[in-house]
């Protein structure tokens, strides 16, 4: 254990991460909101349950209720920013993650959707279905359940 | 070679009628995927092959001075989503092993029932989550490291056992738990010095727990089984020796960065143990990351026979490793990785340094490894 000591390397990196992290700025203006159909009984969520769903890790909402994620497809920009502010993962973490899950057989990603609108139309007609789409994409068919 | 592709081309002309059949479902029926790697790898130290696996029978050093031998591969996997219940998983990898060839094998093989969405049960051949990446070691793609770092990954050369396992998936507010027992067997020709042998392993069970809390994430397994690597041991055929090992890690990975440590303690015929700690930092598509990886010299229990020389060449493999990197997410479902590593090998230790010539010491050596790895995911 004590046959290398790599202090002045650990020390200099964690001056590094500390500069790095400082350099940081905050993230841009977005309109993602997460959402349910109007008919569903949750009214909010916490970004750690809405994370859980979406990468698989639990199959139901915090009340027991079961929970079908809908995505959006890759490339688009509510969805970097979804995954970004509420899973904290960029584009290539996310196929990492899934690349995992995928191939080791725990499980697979959310049923994706073109737009907006469709996303909103699919949770819209599923009291189980959790999707995200833009703000000015709501309408009274959803309710938002967290503005991250 | 040929039968693998065999399997992967009938399940594929199956998944075109099944895909049709369910036409109209949400989810494919089967998701056809793959992974590889392209690595290249150079060792400052001649008189000996550095290679981060016992089942890779030469690497860069003494067998060549560039070698691509260490991190190449490529994977087929077919994900099959049956019935909501049933599942299944085949995975085969090539890679560099036995034979010094890259025939095709079976990594992964398995049917899964589950009772619940909480509760599974799998057959067949299945990954042995002995540690936090053991089941995605291969996939490159899924970490921010060349390899995993060898010290603590060495210690447990089977990657998959033949049985079965079940697994309980539970959930308390944001915590997330995942146990899973496992029972099978294994057989696995390794490369290690001082004798290469097929490593068979019988009784092989094993508790994996993960814990997940936000960012947090902690992996705690024990295993154990009855290995014949007692002939290597004490020369006596039939001698059975059981293998167990104590794992544990932690991983605190919010997305900009990451932290982890894993540690792992290993009883055979002598008693050993490795940690490794490693972070990096994400910034936009590059992760730099440092890692600093050891093992201990094996010490033999108390009151057991002498050991052999080839039991003494097992047990003393110590040394450490400091590893500086670099990942390039330069394109989708593809990254560029480039690793410099210095390994002090102890005194009376040649490390994990495999065909070493027999009248050879490297006691107390230091050198230097740098390797290039593209990863891709398909």
């Amino acid at each position: 254990m004590d046959s290398i000591k790599p202090h002045g390397i650990l020390r200099n990196c964690m001056k590094f991460l500390l500069l790095a992290m400082a350099a940081i700025p905050a993230g841009a203006d977005a309109a993602v909101v997460v959402i349910v159909s109007a008919k569903s009984p949750i009214t909010s969520i916490t970004a750690e349950q809405t994370a859980r769903i979406f990468l698989g890790k639990t199959t139901s909402f915090p009340n027991d209720g079961d929970a079908l994620p809908i995505d959006l497809t890759e490339g688009n920009a509510i969805r970097n920013e979804f995954y970004s502010k509420v899973i904290h993962k960029n584009p290539s973490q996310l196929a990492a993650y899934w690349a995992k899950v995928i191939f080791t057989g725990i499980g697979r990603p959310p049923i994706e959707l073109a737009s907006n609108e469709a996303v909103r139309k699919a949770v819209a007609k599923n009291p189980h279905a959790i999707g995200y789409i833009d703000k000015r994409d709501v309408n009274r068919s959803v309710r938002v359940i967290l503005e991250p | 070679m040929t039968k693998a592709y065999y399997i992967i081309a009938a399940l594929g002309t199956f998944a075109g009628i099944a895909n049709a059949d369910a036409a109209g479902t949400d989810q494919p029926m089967f998701i056809f995927g793959g992974f590889g790697s392209m690595g290249i790898s150079h060792s400052s130290m001649g008189s000996g092959d550095y290679v981060p696996d016992s089942s890779i029978p030469s690497g860069p050093g003494r067998t060549a001075v560039w070698s691509t031998t260490n991190d190449t591969r490529i994977a087929g996997n077919v994900a099959a989503q049956f019935t909501p219940k049933i599942s299944a998983l085949l995975q085969i990898d090539s890679e560099y092993h036995s034979g010094n060839s890259y025939q095709p094998e079976v990594e992964w093989a398995h049917v899964k029932y589950a009772f619940t969405p909480e509760a599974s049960i799998r057959v067949g051949r299945l990954a042995l989550p002995t540690f936090m990446e053991a089941e995605n070691r291969d996939i490159g793609y899924t970490y921010a490291w060349i390899h995993p770092p060898v010290e603590v990954y060495r210690q447990e050369p089977i990657t998959n056992s033949d049985g079965f396992d079940v697994t309980y998936r539970s959930q308390t507010g944001e915590w997330g738990n995942s146990i899973k027992a496992l029972y099978g067997s294994a057989m696995r020709p390794t490369y290690a010095s001082p004798v290469p042998s097929d490593l068979t392993s019988r009784n092989l069970w094993g508790i994996f727990d993960t814990v997940e809390y936000g960012s947090t994430t902690i992996h705690a397994a024990f295993q154990q089984r009855k290995t014949d690597s007692g002939l290597l041991l004490t020369g006596q055929g039939e001698t059975l020796v059981t293998d167990k090992d104590l794992s544990a890690g932690v991983q605190y990975d919010p997305g900009d960065w990451f932290m982890m440590s894993e540690w792992i303690l290993r009883e055979s015929t002598y008693k050993t143990s490795a940690m490794y700690v490693s972070g990096g930092y994400r910034i936009k598509k590059f992760t730099p990351y440092l890692t600093y990886a050891q093992n201990s010299l094996g010490s033999f229990l108390p009151g057991s026979p002498p050991p052999s020389q080839n039991a003494l060449t097992l047990a003393n493999r110590e040394q450490s490793t400091i590893s500086l990197g670099m990942r390039w997410d330069f394109m989708r479902d593809t990254d560029l990785k480039l690793q410099f590593d210095q390994v002090k090998l102890s005194a009376n230790s040649n490390g994990y340094l495999e065909n070493v010539p027999a009248n050879v010491t490297l006691f107390g050596s230091t050198f230097h490894v740098i390797s290039a790895v593209v990863d891709f995911i398909f």
